[in-house]
């Protein structure tokens, strides 16, 4: 990457436009051409995939030695290992003979990472420890011990959820996550056995740009009424537009944000709408302020930068049926400009009492995922998006992204960032894209 | 049907129960592909399980990847009931303008079930979706099914949907397999 003196790196696009051109924060207007673009999404890949900390799995998908999943890291195929000594690493999926993958299936248990071309094998920890016919290498030409898996630079697990990044420069996770550490713990660290996944992630491939998503999933609270007025027909939400438009959006450091919404004065909205019985955990896992923000909260959402987004969610599953909370994680996995592929995880925590997981189950399945009767839409809105921004006579006009801006941070708020009164605004979706020009921008985005 | 159900405990094509069967699913099939919803709620039995179950890519070794626990849909009827009810509204986006599908069931076998009355479907499944000027969506898989006798007709009791797919290729499951 080319940088100039100002830590600035190459800003002029193939037809002379500037990155910064693209991206007005403070005028809350972003233009159309960072969506379906060839090359901003390899500038993306470039600057802030192979860079940034991604998501790459949960603890609880490698229960055991051996046990692998095979993922993506900025497009590139990666292999999750839990190794003899328990620890969890993580590589490039491809052999240092001729670059197969030596992990093929989605998961597996396997004593040895073997490629099936020519027969390398690789131990639990990367190590090359056989290749084939070495009697007939010429003495000290096959050094194995320089030839095991390539390492993903930097591995780290934050209560249970498995970051990696190819940048070796790159902040340790828990820097680069920042105060935001304070927020997914109240739905990763509040109980003392922590989360797992239940199952597998749903998988599916949307012809979107995944900024699309993860605008959406930084807190848009003001679609709902809109993108799923079918449900508030239903009777699945509050009739008045306006009910869910208390609460707060968030901006931690980093870019990461969230919205934190409360439900009507009903106690079954406490504590998101969690199990009774885990409330003692809570006390015991959260300081007073995140107990507090539990407690008065009832949904959600939010985005880890650049593409891990959460929701802690209250949802009808059914006509008639009870309010029930989960909490997913999902990673929107760009594969090019105008694709995503989707990983959708639902979590519990691990002491949640039986009946809970059940229904909590039941009302992620049936309200998100592709067959949710709330997100089947947004992809509907993702995919328009996307195909329409890509004309020319379309990108001569920016998009407005102005909702909300006249107020000011609540200085009362207790946690920590920023914390814009109201959850319908557009403060998250612009400090999304105000991160995302800064990747793109700088050399050193975590230091700015 | 079970791994271990025995060419001699087919039912024989033509057979009274056999064409029952296959007549239910050619029906449903066009009742879905006609969007008569509500017509099709009536074929579902009060105590309905509807499962599509995640799968993954796996070796041979440990069977067919479907996932224990994890479905793109687990329905009752009540939950199929809201699903159609929410076509209804005038703002359910993903249908309107409404998908256009075709479903194709074949290879229909047919067995006795574990209750007096009730018999065990499996087929194959291809249905394509396209809508407004997009390319088709191929769903293809199996599904086993238990129908139920109510007096006259038969009723879906039971439906797992085994998909083929464990990257779904589409971008989402606004219609029903």
């Amino acid at each position: 990457m080319a940088v100039n003196p100002a830590g600035l790196l190459d800003l002029s696009l193939a037809d002379g436009v500037e990155l910064t051109q693209l991206i007005d924060e403070p005028g809350a207007h972003i233009s159309r051409r960072i969506y379906g673009n060839d090359e901003i999404f390899e500038l993306e890949q470039d600057r802030i995939f192979r860079r940034a900390w991604n998501f790459l799995g949960h603890v609880s998908e490698l229960p055991n030695p051996g046990d692998y999943v095979t993922r993506d890291l900025a497009g590139e195929p990666v292999v999750l290992i839990r190794g003899d000594d328990g620890e969890i690493r993580a590589f490039l999926n491809s052999c240092r003979h001729r670059g197969m993958r030596v992990c093929r299936a989605d998961r597996d248990n396997v004593s040895y990472m073997r490629c099936v071309y020519h027969g390398w094998s690789y131990s639990r920890s990367g190590d090359l420890v056989t290749a084939f016919a070495e009697e007939l290498y010429d003495p000290g030409r096959l050094r194995k011990e320089e030839l095991g898996l390539i390492p993903v630079t930097q591995v780290a697990i934050y209560r249970g959820v498995i970051f990696g990044t190819w940048d070796a420069e790159a902040p340790p996770l828990e820097e680069y996550l920042g105060d935001m550490r304070f927020y997914l713990d109240l739905f990763l660290g509040r109980t003392d056995g922590g989360t797992e996944v239940v199952g597998a992630p749903q998988v599916w491939d949307v012809s979107t740009d995944w900024k699309f998503c993860a605008d959406n999933f930084t807190g848009d609270n003001f679609h709902l009424y809109t993108a799923h007025g079918s449900v508030v027909d239903l009777g699945m939400l509050p009739p008045d537009p306006m009910s869910l438009s208390y609460g707060y959006l968030v901006r931690a450091q980093g870019g990461h944000v969230l919205h934190l919404v409360p439900g009507p004065p009903d106690p079954s909205f406490e504590y998101f709408g969690l199990p009774r019985d885990l409330v003692p955990q809570f006390e015991r896992n959260l300081d007073s302020v995140q107990l507090g923000l539990l407690k008065d909260h009832a949904w959600s959402v939010g985005t880890v930068f650049p593409n891990l987004s959460f929701m802690q969610v209250m949802v009808q599953g059914d006509i008639g049926g009870p309010n029930v909370t989960f909490l997913s994680l999902r990673a929107w996995m760009p594969t090019s400009a105008t694709t995503t592929r989707v990983f959708s995880y639902l979590l519990l925590d691990r002491d949640a009492p039986e009946q809970f997981r059940r229904d909590s189950y039941e009302a992620y399945v049936r309200t998100f995922g592709p067959s949710g009767i709330f997100e089947q839409d947004d992809m509907e809105n993702w995919e328009d998006c996307t195909r329409v921004n890509k004309g020319k006579i379309a990108q001569r006009h920016g998009l407005h992204h102005g909702m909300g801006l006249h107020l000011e941070p609540d200085p009362s708020f207790p946690g920590p960032g920023q914390a814009w009164p109201g959850s319908y605004g557009e403060r998250t979706q612009l400090s999304f894209y105000g991160e995302w020009l800064k990747w793109m921008t700088h050399e050193r985005p975590w230091a700015s | 049907m079970s791994e271990t159900t025995t060419a001699a405990e087919l039912l024989p094509v033509g057979s009274d129960d056999y064409s029952r069967a296959a007549l239910f699913l050619y029906r449903e099939a066009q009742l879905l592909d006609d969007a008569r919803f509500e017509d099709w709620l009536e074929t579902l039995h009060d105590e309905l399980v509807y499962e599509m179950p995640v799968r993954q890519s796996v070796m041979p070794k440990d069977g067919t990847g479907f996932v224990d626990g994890m479905t793109f849909l687990t329905e009752t009827r009540n939950s199929l009931l809201t699903r159609v009810r929410r076509l209804q509204t005038e703002q359910a986006w993903a249908e309107q303008p409404g998908s256009r599908t075709r479903h194709l069931v074949a290879n229909v076998l047919v067995e006795r079930g574990a209750a007096e009355g009730e018999l065990n479907v499996t087929s194959a499944f291809l249905v394509t979706r396209t809508r407004a000027d997009l390319p088709y969506d191929f769903f293809s898989g199996e599904r086993r099914d238990v129908l139920a006798r109510d007096g006259e007709r038969l009723l879906l009791k039971r439906r797992q949907i085994l998909f083929d797919q464990t990257v779904m290729k589409s971008y989402n499951l606004s219609i029903f397999l």
